[in-house]
Order: structure tokens, then C-alpha cells, then sequence
């Protein structure tokens, strides 16, 4: 009965009613965008981060992977050390450094490119979207990306030179290679159309002039199991004392360190967009009840139970707060999409890195928190209306 | 051990050293202020700096502590820096005559890009930009943000007209009584109509007064706290002239609309009707 009533009255005032759903709408699509937001850059950077399986990266000391110029010596005896713990289950070396290229064609014939140098048999970087995927000694064949294509106008088959150091005095490169493009890929962690290829990790640090050290970037780790990365870590850390060993876990705070202004503002906002609602829901049916003050003074003479009175105003604050909840996800799906795309337009982020992850548990969140402050929003006019004097009202209504 | 996030290329430990024993081979670095507070280090300290941690052999004097221009590029990184000598910095890294980039310097009256155009035809293994080339990309980031608050501040101006004219349609509402008795002893609905306006208006003006306080209130909380939050002097809110112009205006206009259409939906109610007997 107290949900008839109460949407019979949301209906005698429907200018009123659109207007205070709308507001509704609003603040809990913001409230929905905020904690997208909030929730989305931590899920989004631990799912990059385990998009191959690899959960554990080792670092220069200080440092966080592919964040400095800074390298590991002697990677094969790191990758050896690392291997025989027993918890861990593959590791992959990655070299990450600037190289040259020369276009198969066209005037301006060099090109800088990132040169990744990876071990094919262990790889957490790419995906491979055309062509074939290199083999663990492949010295002769390059994979490129689809901007790295189009930047050296070379396809699959086509061979292309890499070139290595460059010398302003001398004027030429000091490493020179010719490669077969063997496949297309995707390269997980480049932003938007950059430019870059993959050879095999000796390749590469010749490239790079860094072989006779044995140099890498960083190094992949993946455990055996999700439960062997915090003993994996810990044992690691103990063991190479020039590196830093850090957990996707690990990554994900030195992440929300630097995240912090955008975590910080989505909580702000959606806290200005709960207040929104409260204020929104806690006037109108303040101001209805006040102007009903009469017709309830008569229900309660006629013998209406206080809390069927009680209940009836709660029912038409969470019936507002209901339908502009319902319009509000839709609205702030809509918004996220728009705001993601903006955010995402950062420069260096990875192109696969998204800030407004919509995942049930955050539209469910959004949904509930939204809920339980309009219904709590009803509560202040649910108590007037229970106290307002029966005699007095009916009296000052006959006058 | 204390960790230091984030610090490139150079590993360096604090120690302690008898004066003399750095009396020989000392390099003199100026520390960055908020690096020798984090690391409790004063002028006349001695550190250890090497590229790995197992080769911290070059011991190091500090001999200045240098507050750096507040720069909102680097704020989020929160980089230990120190600075030394450039040909000091090379031998260290084990890489003499190398660098990363120079500056350039242009005569009165060349033109920048058309000194880059000509470094550039004779570039191999180097690339040479105009200074404004590189303001624009490096400003890229808050180009982007900026682009994010301003969506951020669209949606909340509609959340905000709409809340406004929610408002300020139950506020006219609840005149009804007082409209139906002056309608009822012959005041004209044009006289009701700009009464309600008029109080539309002054509310309008007391709340936006009202909201440019919260506003400058809210901003000096929000600089207080990520100055100290960040150990800079970058400002983080900024209320100007222009910005308050712009809310105070938009909000007086958005009261005195949403004022107008709810006291003229008033006035077109019939009397008996706001008094509740139609």
C-alpha cells in the first residue's frame, strides 16, 4: 500500500519529480564515473601488468621497470639465479633501448624506434597479430608493430636495417643489421603508435652496445603459482641485493603513489555527488511532507499507523532515488567512456591502459551506496511526518 | 636501509667519514632540499656515490642545498636529485664526452626553427628542437588534464543547474499560500511574479557569495594540503578573477531562470487552487 501511495504523490507533482530524478541522475552517474575511476586505474594496471602471467618484475636497484635508462649486468646470470629458485616457474629478459631504422623507401631514410630485445621461448610483451612469432635463435628476423610497419614502410617478408648507436662525429651507426620482418605484433606496454621492434635479446644488446656486459631492462618473473609470489619475492629480494624485486602487488602502490591526485579527486567528487543526492532528496520530500502536512494528520486520524506514515515517505525517496540511480548508471557509463578517452589520451601510457574500468562490483557499489543515502536522505522528513500533531494540523487546516 | 624510489642511473649512501679521509678526490654536489631533509643530510656531509650499489666508490662532499623551481612535470614522480659537475658526472657513469642534450643559444634575431631546420639536415644521431617545440609536447600532460577537468566541471554545472532549479522550483512552491492570499486581495500576477523573481535574485546572490567563500576556502585547503602532501610550492587551485565572474554569473543566471519559471508557473495556477480547494 505504502509503495502506491508514495508513487501517487511522486505523480501529483511531475515538473517536481522529473527535476529531482534528473539531479538524481546526474550526481549518481558522477558517483558511478568516480569510482570507476578510483577502483579502475588500480584493476586496469595489475591486469596489464598480468596479461601474460608474469607476476613478478626484477629492476635496477631504485628503480621501477622501463622507468629509466638504467640496466641489470649479467643477465644470463640472473636469469640463472632466478631460475633455480624452486617457486618460480619461467623467467623473461626484456632489453628496452633507442634504435634506428631505415625506411624501405623515401627521402628522410632514419627513424628512431624503441628496440625491444626479447627470448621468444619466454615472453611476457606482446601478442603476435600476423605473421610468425620469432624462434629462440632467430638472429636474422625482426617483429614490428603496426606503427613500427608503417614508420619503416616494410610488411611481413620485406627485409629492413636496424641500426644501432649513432655517431654525430663520425657520422654512421655504430652497429648495422639486416633483418627479415618475420611477424606483426602487438606490444603490450607502448602507448599509441609507437614506433617499435623485437629481436632476440643478444641481438638487441649488440645493437645497443651493451652485450659485452650482458645487459637487460628488466626481467619477468612468473611463479609457479599465485601463492609462491610473495615467498618468491621475498627470496629474491635476499638473494640480489643490486635489484629491485617487486610483486605486481608491489607495483600496483608505487602505481597509486603516482595516481594519487586522481585517486584523491574521485573520492572528492563522488562524496560532492552523494551530498548532491542527500540534499536533492532530503528537500523535496522535506518541502512535500511540510505541504502534506494536513492530508497526514488526517490518514493518522482515520487510524494510518505512524510507521505506515514513516514508511510511506521512505518508499518515495528510495522510488526518486531508484529511477535515478537507473538512468544515472546508464548516464555515467556513457560519461566514463567520454572521460576515459580522454585520460587516456596521456602521453607514454600504454594504449591498453583504461581509467574507467566498469566492473560489476563497482557499478554494484555505486548502485548501493546511491540507494542506501536516498533512503537515508528520507529519514529527517519520515520523522516529521511522524510527529506532526494530529489536532493542532487538522485544525490549522480547517482555518 | 632506507629505500630512495626512483632514482636514476645514480645509487648513493650516506656515510659517515672523519673530514680528512675526503680531503682527497671529494666531488662537490648540491643537493636538492627536499632530498638531503629525506635523508637527513646537511652542507659538509659526505656521501658515497657509485652506478650499482656494490660500486659506491666515489665519495662525495655536499656543498650546497638548493630549493628547485616548482615543476608540475616532475611533482608526481618524487625524484631524489642532486646536481654536480658535468665532466664529474661522466667520469662516474664511465661515459666522458657524452651527454644528452645541449642547449643552444641563438643570436639576437635568428630564428629558432630555422636553426633546428638546418642542425636537422646535417643531424646523423642527433635531433635538434625549437625550445617551443618542446614546451608543447612536455605541456602535453596538462593539456589532457585540463581537458579532464573541464568535462569534470561540465558535468558538475549541470548537476549543479539542475539542483539549482530543483531548488528553487520548491522554494517558489512553498509561497503557494502566500501567492493565493495576494492573488485573492487583487495584487496583479505581474506584481507576484516579480516579488517571487526578486527573491529568486537575492537568494541566487547570497548564494553564490556564499559559494565563491566555499570556493576560496576549499581552494586554500586544497594547496595547504598537497603542498605538504607533495613538498612543493606549485600551486594546485587557483580561484581568479575570471573564474568567479564566470561561476557568479552563471549561477545568478541559472537562479534567476530556474526563479522565473517556477513563479510563473505560480502565477498561471488559479487561486483557489494554491490554496488548496480547486
Amino acid at each position: 500500500m505504502e509503495l502506491r501511495w508514495g508513487v501517487r504523490n511522486l505523480r501529483r507533482h511531475p515538473f517536481r519529480t522529473a527535476l529531482s530524478i534528473a539531479g538524481i541522475a546526474v550526481a549518481s552517474a558522477m558517483l558511478l564515473d568516480m569510482v570507476m575511476l578510483r577502483g579502475g586505474l588500480e584493476a586496469s594496471f595489475a591486469d596489464l601488468l598480468l596479461v601474460r602471467g608474469y607476476q613478478i618484475r626484477v629492476t635496477p636497484k631504485g628503480t621501477l621497470p622501463l622507468d629509466s635508462e638504467a640496466t641489470l649486468p649479467d643477465a644470463t646470470g640472473l636469469v640463472a639465479t632466478i631460475r633455480r629458485d624452486p617457486g618460480v616457474a619461467s623467467v623473461a629478459p626484456l632489453v628496452a633501448t633507442s634504435i634506428y631504422g631505415r625506411r624501405v623507401a623515401g627521402p628522410d631514410s632514419v627513424v628512431t624506434l624503441f628496440g625491444y630485445g626479447i627470448d621468444p621461448r619466454d615472453q611476457g610483451l606482446y601478442q603476435l597479430l600476423r605473421g610468425a612469432d620469432l624462434a629462440p635463435d632467430d638472429s636474422a628476423g625482426v617483429l614490428l608493430s603496426d606503427a613500427s610497419a608503417a614508420a619503416l614502410g616494410a610488411g611481413i617478408g620485406d627485409t629492413v636495417t636496424l641500426l644501432g648507436v649513432l655517431d654525430p662525429q663520425m657520422a654512421a651507426p655504430a652497429m648495422e643489421r639486416r633483418l627479415v620482418v618475420r611477424g606483426v605484433v602487438q606490444w603490450l606496454y607502448d602507448y599509441r603508435d609507437q614506433p617499435s621492434v623485437g629481436t632476440i635479446v643478444p641481438l638487441m644488446q649488440r645493437l645497443a652496445r651493451t652485450e659485452q656486459e650482458d645487459r637487460v631492462s628488466v626481467l619477468l618473473v612468473k611463479a609457479r603459482s599465485d601463492a609462491e609470489v610473495e615467498p618468491v619475492v621475498d627470496r629474491l629480494r635476499a638473494q640480489l641485493g643490486g635489484a629491485e624485486v617487486n610483486g605486481v602487488a608491489d607495483l600496483v602502490r608505487h602505481f597509486q603513489d603516482r595516481m594519487v591526485y586522481f585517486r584523491q579527486l574521485a573520492t572528492i567528487l563522488g562524496s560532492v555527488s552523494l551530498l548532491v543526492t542527500v540534499l536533492l532528496i532530503g528537500t523535496l520530500l522535506t518541502i512535500t511532507v511540510n505541504e502534506r502536512l494536513g492530508e497526514i494528520a488526517t490518514l493518522r486520524a482515520i487510524g494510518v499507523s505512524r510507521a505506515s506514515v514513516v514508511k510511506e515517505v521512505l518508499v518515495e525517496g528510495t522510488a526518486l532515488t531508484v529511477v535515478g540511480c537507473a538512468l544515472g548508471v546508464a548516464l555515467g557509463l556513457v560519461t566514463a567512456r567520454y572521460l576515459d578517452e580522454i585520460l587516456t589520451s596521456f602521453p607514454g601510457l600504454p594504449a591498453t591502459f583504461s581509467f574507467f574500468v566498469p566492473r560489476t562490483p563497482n557499478v554494484v557499489t555505486a548502485i548501493l551506496v546511491t540507494l542506501l543515502t536516498g533512503a537515508l536522505a528520507g529519514l529527517y522528513p519520515a520523522w516529521l511526518a511522524a510527529r506532526a500533531p494530529i489536532a493542532p494540523t487538522l485544525r490549522a487546516e480547517a482555518t | 636501509m632506507r629505500r630512495i624510489p626512483h632514482l636514476i642511473l645514480l645509487i648513493l649512501l650516506p656515510f659517515l667519514a672523519p673530514a680528512r679521509a675526503a680531503a682527497q678526490g671529494v666531488l662537490e654536489v648540491a643537493l636538492e632540499r627536499r632530498m638531503a631533509t629525506e635523508l637527513g643530510l646537511r652542507v659538509g656531509d659526505t656521501l658515497r656515490l657509485g652506478v650499482a650499489p656494490d660500486s659506491l666508490n666515489r665519495v662525495a662532499r655536499v656543498a650546497a642545498i638548493y630549493e628547485p623551481a616548482a615543476d608540475p612535470a616532475t611533482v608526481l614522480r618524487r625524484e631524489l636529485r642532486l646536481r654536480m659537475h658535468l665532466p664529474d658526472l661522466a667520469a662516474l657513469l664511465g661515459q666522458p664526452d657524452r651527454v644528452d642534450r645541449f642547449g643552444v643559444a641563438l643570436e639576437p634575431g635568428a630564428s629558432a626553427d630555422s636553426v633546428a631546420r638546418t642542425l636537422n639536415q646535417a643531424a646523423f644521431g642527433y635531433r635538434a628542437y625549437p625550445s617551443s617545440q618542446i614546451a608543447s609536447e612536455s605541456s602535453q600532460t596538462f593539456r589532457v588534464v585540463s581537458r579532464f577537468h573541464r568535462a569534470i566541471a561540465v558535468i558538475t554545472i549541470v548537476a549543479s543547474a539542475i539542483f539549482l532549479l530543483c531548488i528553487m522550483l520548491l522554494k517558489v512552491e512553498e509561497r503557494r499560500m502566500d501567492a493565493a492570499v495576494m492573488r485573492f486581495v487583487g495584487i496583479r500576477r505581474r506584481t507576484i511574479f516579480l516579488a517571487l523573481l526578486l527573491e529568486a535574485a537575492v537568494v541566487a546572490v547570497l548564494g553564490s557569495a556564499l559559494g565563491v567563500g566555499i570556493a576560496w576556502a576549499s581552494g586554500a585547503a586544497t594547496n595547504l594540503y598537497y603542498q605538504r602532501f607533495f613538498d612543493t610550492q606549485l600551486v594546485f587551485s587557483l580561484v581568479t578573477p575570471d573564474i568567479v565572474r564566470f561561476s557568479v554569473v552563471l549561477s545568478l543566471v541559472l537562479g534567476l531562470a530556474a526563479g522565473a519559471l517556477a513563479a510563473w508557473r505560480l502565477v498561471r495556477t488559479k487561486p483557489m487552487v494554491l490554496w488548496g480547494r480547486g
